[in-house]
């Protein structure tokens, strides 16, 4: 095809006629017929002669409009186009000068309804086109290849505004950079062209009239007075245009399915069973259109057929008597079997199989009927709810016609969304961006797990509307509707605070925890680079394995992390792994919400944004560790139910005491933690404590060495602080002197339990001190009280330590570990 | 100026007339089914609404009520849709026919300002009583 613009070929000729005529001089042509016929008629009514001529003159204003608005508006593409000049839309080529350079073609893009919808959609102003498009007239023959290089390979019919708007973006050198800058890639403006065209068909269609079978269509079926008043007629919705229905390629087989079974001489009936969020309703909504149109070729006994959904809750507030209600349901039935047309639809059918609120076990009375096979029903039952009703009542499901409806890919998904938001946009007064329905699905895949798709992209779309800036719905409203009802934490840190935590996330954890200054430092690197948008999307944020007798601050991290960053301790979800030892435990692990909230699935489900600490993970039974590999490789854990749950923006911290005593050798024989860190890994690995292949699904395996004393003197100052913290509501300090410290690290160390019998022997002494006293009244609001080495002597006694450490071994041993 | 009008009646006497044919026949198709013609006839004596449908067992009298029934249902039914097919053949025939004379004037409308130019100089106009 010739890439050469034709400035006189007839059809971009008839363009410029075209929008030379639009608008108002349209409307003034229309004022001129009018004049000439009414005044021509009137004055041949009156007599004058001269009418005739005026009668006649209206025909050339007539003519003109017919010609504009037959084929002058958009003239049609020729059908054995030579060049560009043949497929160009009309409303860009009444806009090109007649030797157009690519800024010329993206001005005269920008002018029309296709430039708007990019504009709006994408992101892509009149301002940044024109920017990046070459001003050489040059470079204009480039963008016609690239643009009719789209054309074949769309085969849309012509080349539209979209694809000039891809072909000088390709132009420009650096337009990955430019459109990730938008979150966009080049084939994203493909999606763009083929969702405008797409958008442009539906309207078409909406507004096309529709052949649904006319006035006499419904006079040989019976009247439906019941079924009025307790059902949702759909054919009747769907005739007078209240929905829109998109007709998904993965519901296509159901829907054959279903035609068959209602074309078929046998069991009138069909059950839809799916997930909930898979689009059953759509399907049977899909159903009725089809059998309303009169061009399907659908057999005459299915033809124009009404399907009816009944209103379960008005059913039970109508009847709510047992009896009631199946005395109104056998009349409906027997309504909807009278009238010959209807085809009866119980959405949420479980509603009317099992005893609970807002249902009834109606299994009796519709038994019968279905085994019957006459009436003409579709069930809507939701998977798990189907394998119940069949396990209790297998006759009923035998007599059932199943029909599977799985959930939808990823390009039907966004299909549906594209032509859903037209709904979304109309009721909430809302523009979705390209942008937004990407991030819709992408988040709805990872985070929300009680539907399937479409319907749970579809959710986080509504809901995103809420989260609108100046009514346009952007990838922002997205991840802000997400981080609302999850807490989760998607965008890359912009706020100034977040951005200082992150910096200075080390100094942060080291406020409530000394030393460890290597463990500290992996897990903040971890953090700051999940944060940075630079970590693999598909792991967790980081997974760790902390080793190190116990006492040693482990767990401590694990705390201080959920509250530094996450925003709180009760952001942790913590698993102690020695109540996993069965091989039956792992049903525990992965347990269904509803029945088990404890579950690690469950949990995390409900906060996918935390530290999930394992705790004595070489406690668990082998199969429980097979189980964890999963998370901690892809960031996936499958529950009961099969739900994927997602742990990627989690951080996974497995703690162990295994090699306590080896570290603590190593230590005592002088060696630095880099030194044997390697070694002691190869040691638990040969000893069968761990498996190398569950090792190495860790990010980093950290030692945490024992706290000498010199460190356990700052503990000692740490936990000081947390008392005054809590004395602060009483307006009292409290203040250890430094010989005091001495004695309290003297007496509380010991190698085997490390700081945490310490930690009990200063609370025990310091806040018996201060109980005694408040209560003695030797103390005011704004008073310090001292405490010295005489008098943590006489609590623990002289030379106590023995006492105390068994006395706090003992303790530990029985209720705590780290 | 000369290609304008060569370019407009070059479509008025191709694409033009014929987006009027398939104007007209859409048209047509959209009465026709409004008015579902075929679909009255098909079901010209079924009983009307379903009323008194239903089969009836027991005594001879009853059914032959019954049958009664259904009969003046039919006829009912026949009735009504009968009127129906009439009104909508008068209205289908209707349109065919003025479809077809605008379609027959729609070439020699680009003469209508010479033809009233001729009418004018001619003088006649309609004498109204």
């Amino acid at each position: 095809m010739d890439v050469t613009f034709e400035y006189t070929h007839p059809r971009i000729a008839k363009s410029r006629i075209g929008k030379l005529l639009t608008g108002l001089n349209e409307r003034l042509l229309i004022v001129l017929i009018l004049v000439f016929s009414v005044s021509g008629i009137a004055l041949i009514v009156l007599g004058v002669p001269i009418g005739w001529l005026m009668l006649g003159l209206a025909a050339w204003p007539y003519g003109i409009v017919a010609w504009f608005r037959g084929e002058l508006k958009r003239v049609p593409v020729e059908t054995s186009p030579r060049s560009i000049a043949g497929v160009l839309d009309s409303d860009i080529a009444s806009c090109l000068p007649k030797n157009p350079s690519p800024k010329d073609i993206a001005s005269a893009v920008m002018q029309t309804q296709a430039g708007l919808f990019y504009a709006v959609r994408f992101g892509i102003t009149p301002n940044f086109l024109l920017e990046i498009a070459s001003p050489e007239q040059s470079h204009t023959t480039e963008v016609w290849d690239d643009t009719l290089e789209l054309f074949e390979e769309l085969d849309q019919g012509s080349v539209t505004a979209g694809m000039l708007i891809y072909a000088i973006i390709k132009q420009f050198p650096e337009h990955a950079a430019l459109l990730a800058h938008n979150h966009l890639e080049l084939d994203d403006l493909k999606q763009g062209i083929v969702w405008q065209l797409h958008l442009g068909m539906l309207v078409e269609k909406h507004s096309a009239p529709g052949r649904t079978g006319g006035i006499g269509r419904d006079w040989s079926f019976g009247y439906t007075p019941l079924l009025n008043r307790f059902g949702q007629n759909i054919s009747q919705q769907i005739a007078a245009g209240g929905l829109l229905n998109v007709e998904l390629e993965s519901h296509k087989d159901s829907l054959d399915q279903l035609i068959d079974t209602f074309s078929s001489e046998g069991r009138q009936n069909a059950v839809l069973v799916g997930e909930t969020g898979v689009g059953k309703t759509t399907v049977v909504h899909a159903f009725a259109e089809r059998l309303l149109d009169a061009s399907s070729k659908l057999p005459g006994s299915l033809k124009f057929r009404q399907v009816v959904m009944l209103d379960s809750a008005a059913l039970l507030s109508a009847a709510p008597g047992k009896g009631e209600l199946e005395d109104l349901i056998m009349r409906i039935f027997s309504e909807a079997f009278s009238a010959k047309n209807i085809i009866l639809c119980l959405d949420d059918a479980q509603l009317f199989f099992e005893e609970g609120i807002g249902s009834v076990d109606l299994a009796n009375v519709l038994q019968p009927i279905i085994d019957a096979g006459r009436l003409r029903l579709i069930l809507t039952m939701d998977e798990q709810r189907f394998l119940q009703i069949s396990r209790r009542n297998p006759s009923l499901v035998n007599s059932l016609n199943r029909v599977s409806i799985k959930p939808s890919s990823k390009d039907d998904t966004l299909r549906v969304m594209q032509d859903q938001l037209i709904v979304n946009e109309f009721k909430r007064k809302v523009t979705y961006t390209y942008q937004s329905l990407q991030e819709s699905y992408k988040l709805s895949e990872r985070y929300v797990h009680d539907l399937a798709m479409p319907g749970r992209a579809l959710k986080l779309l509504e809901s995103a509307a809420g989260y609108a800036e100046n009514g346009l719905v952007t990838m922002n409203s997205v991840q802000k509707a997400i981080e609302q009802t999850l807490g989760v934490k998607i965008a890359v840190a912009s706020e100034t605070t977040e951005r200082e935590t992150l910096l200075n996330l080390e100094d942060k954890i080291h406020e409530r925890m000394i030393n460890q200054v290597r463990a500290v430092g992996v897990v903040s690197d971890a953090l700051r680079r999940a944060r940075a948008g630079v970590r693999n999307q598909n792991r967790p944020i980081g997974t760790f394995l902390f080793l190190g007798p116990t006492g040693v601050g482990k767990t401590e991290l694990a705390k201080a992390l959920a509250d530094v960053y996450f925003g709180g301790e009760d952001r942790m979800i913590r698993l102690d792994l020695n109540e996993y030892v069965r091989n039956e435990d792992v049903a525990r692990l992965i347990a269904d919400g509803a029945d088990d909230p404890s579950s690690l699935t469950a949990q995390a489900m409900k906060q996918p944004f935390s530290v999930v600490l394992l705790d004595e993970i070489e406690k668990a039974h082998p199969n429980v560790l097979t189980t964890l590999l999963q998370l901690l490789d892809e960031g996936i854990l499958r529950d009961v139910k099969n739900r994927e749950v997602s742990f990627r923006d989690a951080v996974v911290i497995a703690t162990s005491n295994a090699g306590a005593d080896r570290i603590r050798e190593y230590i005592d024989r002088g060696y630095k933690m880099e030194q044997f860190e390697d070694q002691l890994v190869d040691e638990l690995i040969n000893s069968g404590q761990f498996r190398p292949e569950f090792l190495n699904r860790f990010d980093e395996i950290v030692t945490f060495k024992p706290l000498d004393k010199p460190e356990l003197m700052q503990v000692i100052d740490l936990i000081i602080a947390g008392t005054n913290k809590t004395l602060a509501s009483q307006k009292i300090t409290v203040a250890v002197d430094q010989a005091a410290k001495e004695i309290l690290v003297e007496r509380g160390y010991d190698p085997r339990l490390g700081a945490r019998p310490m930690r009990r022997i200063v609370q025990r002494v310091v806040e018996n001190h201060i109980a005694k006293a408040i209560l003695s009244g030797s103390v005011n609001p704004g008073a310090t009280i001292t405490i010295t080495s005489t008098q943590v002597e006489e609590t623990l006694g002289k030379n106590d330590k023995a006492a105390a450490i068994e006395q706090e071994s003992g303790y530990t041993a029985d209720s705590a570990s780290d | 100026m000369s290609m304008i009008i060569v370019w407009a009646l070059s479509w008025w006497y191709s694409a033009g007339w014929k987006a009027r044919v398939v104007s007209l026949r859409e048209r047509l198709a959209a009465s026709y089914d409004y008015f579902s013609i075929d679909l009255l006839l098909r079901t010209l004596f079924s009983p009307f609404r379903q009323i008194s449908a239903g089969k009836v067992s027991g005594p001879i009298g009853l059914q032959l009520r019954a049958f009664v029934d259904r009969l003046i249902s039919r006829i009912i039914g026949s009735i009504v849709r009968i009127i129906l097919i009439f009104v909508g053949a008068v209205w289908l025939a209707l349109q065919a026919l003025i479809g077809a004379l605008l379609l027959v004037i729609w070439p020699l409308l680009p003469f209508a300002p010479l033809v009233g130019f001729i009418m004018m100089l001619s003088g006649w106009v309609p004498v109204w009583m």
